[in-house]
């Protein structure tokens, strides 16, 4: 078993780091081998993200405990949630402190989500008004675009003749189901977007193959989001697997519904 | 980066410019104004049929929520990370689709993560199967089938989770060469 302490040097005689993740250095202890290293604290190096590059840095040495004079709420819950111990309020070098946990010496402090009966586990309040706040936020954050989809639908029904859409399509299964992801393709925003408008589309008459071509190519192809794709992922990894998604969302739109016209007869 | 980098990419952006989501809207009530000085009663009739939509939709919209709510309670951004493209063949695929499925939030927040993952030695197949694998939103999936009914659901589903596993293939191979 693996343990992290944060400390302000690289060998055992070193102060323990006074906050998680600000400390220069992380000594990682196996407690069964009676090894350790001294990891440069991501964290400590970084303007931005102190502790989640430290946290990261503790769940990729397999880590299963954190030892430090004082770690933020936010990183004490993304420890526990990766099932990371933490321990804080510590003092003195990092060999006392070590030796401390051995003997069993440290208590562990408050955990977010509570242990009530062995493999149940009970929600905590605060983890719980978190959960709310964080799905309120990405439902918020999801309103505005689409009450501007709804409103527009509301026009396009009003405004645009059925006749006029049913023109821009072709009536051949293949090309409308291009067109279909060739609009999927360029569009970019929340998928429950797509699904409304893919709705309203069929109520107009528009073909269901058009329409599933755009609901896959929504997501899964994204002209608007190609520049980032490509710094992220490189510009040929980026450039093929728009391609080959583009490609592959017409005969997957067609296969989806030419099953699903089987299943319903 | 990780996985809760991402989260802070996210809420840096958001932060950055936490009017931009509501432009599209704004456009959408000026050309609303425009044509209520034209045509005053077709307008209210496009406002009436976008407030019989939403009345439609809102028994899903609160499904979505109450599903958006258990997903954060018991799935984290690094737990997902966790899953990504570990193991082997089957299993490395299975866990990258889970990735993909339970992942949420706009895609440009999880670019860092991915290019981090890259640069780790994360294989090309399974970020190109966590990528197509996000088209699958179960979170979305009341919205899905109030629209299209539940045969077309789960097919699509089907399908999209057996295409991104094709696409992962494609990629290896490709990105090989």
């Amino acid at each position: 078993m693996k343990i992290a302490i944060s400390s302000e040097g690289t060998d055992l005689s070193a102060q323990v780091g006074h906050r998680f993740g600000d400390s220069p250095y992380l000594i990682i202890a196996d407690l069964v081998t009676g090894n350790f290293e001294a990891v440069p604290s991501p964290g400590s190096l970084a303007q931005h993200g102190k502790g989640v590059q430290t946290i990261v840095l503790i769940i990729s040495k397999d880590v299963k405990a954190a030892l430090t004079g004082y770690c933020s709420p936010a990183a004490r819950r993304h420890l526990e949630a990766n099932g990371i111990a933490i321990f804080t309020g510590l003092s003195g070098t990092v060999g006392e402190v070590l030796e401390s946990y051995k003997k069993g010496e440290i208590k562990k402090t408050e955990t977010a989500i509570i242990e009530r009966e062995p493999g149940k586990r009970v929600v905590d309040r605060a983890i719980f008004i978190h959960a709310m706040k964080r799905s309120g936020n990405q439902f918020a954050s999801m309103l505005p675009i689409f009450l501007g989809v709804v409103l527009l639908i509301g026009l396009l029904n009003t405004f645009v003749s059925r006749q006029f859409l049913a023109s821009l399509f072709s009536g051949n299964p293949v090309l409308d189901t291009f067109l279909g992801a060739f609009f999927g393709s360029i569009l970019a925003g929340n998928a429950i977007n797509s699904y409304v408008i893919g709705g309203e589309l069929l109520q107009y008459g528009i073909s269901l193959f058009t329409v599933t071509a755009l609901i896959i190519t929504w997501v899964t192809v994204g002209l608007v989001q190609l520049p980032a794709e490509i710094a992220a992922l490189g510009r040929r990894f980026a450039l093929l697997r728009n391609g080959i998604c583009f490609i592959l969302s017409i005969p997957i739109a067609i296969i989806t519904v030419v099953i699903v016209n089987l299943v319903i007869r | 980066m990780s996985s809760v980098n991402k989260e802070n990419v996210k809420e840096s952006k958001d932060k950055k410019a936490p009017g931009r989501m509501f432009i599209f809207p704004a456009c959408v009530l000026v050309i609303y104004g425009i044509l209520s000085t034209i045509n005053p009663n077709k307008a209210l009739m496009a406002l009436k049929t976008s407030i019989h939509l939403l009345f439609t939709i809102a028994q899903p919209l609160v499904f979505v929520f109450v599903i958006m709510l258990v997903l954060n309670l018991f799935v984290k951004p690094a737990q997902i990370a966790r899953l990504f493209g570990k193991g082997v063949r089957i299993k490395g695929i299975v866990l990258s689709v889970l990735a993909g499925i339970m992942s949420m939030g706009p895609i440009y927040a999880w670019y860092p993560l991915l290019k981090n993952l890259r640069e780790k030695g994360a294989g090309t197949g399974p970020i190109a199967i966590f990528l197509y694998s996000r088209a699958v939103k179960p979170f979305f999936l009341p919205v899905m089938i109030a629209y299209f009914g539940w045969a077309y659901v789960v097919i699509l589903t089907v399908l999209t989770v057996f295409s991104s596993i094709a696409i992962g293939c494609f990629m290896s191979v490709l990105m090989k060469k």
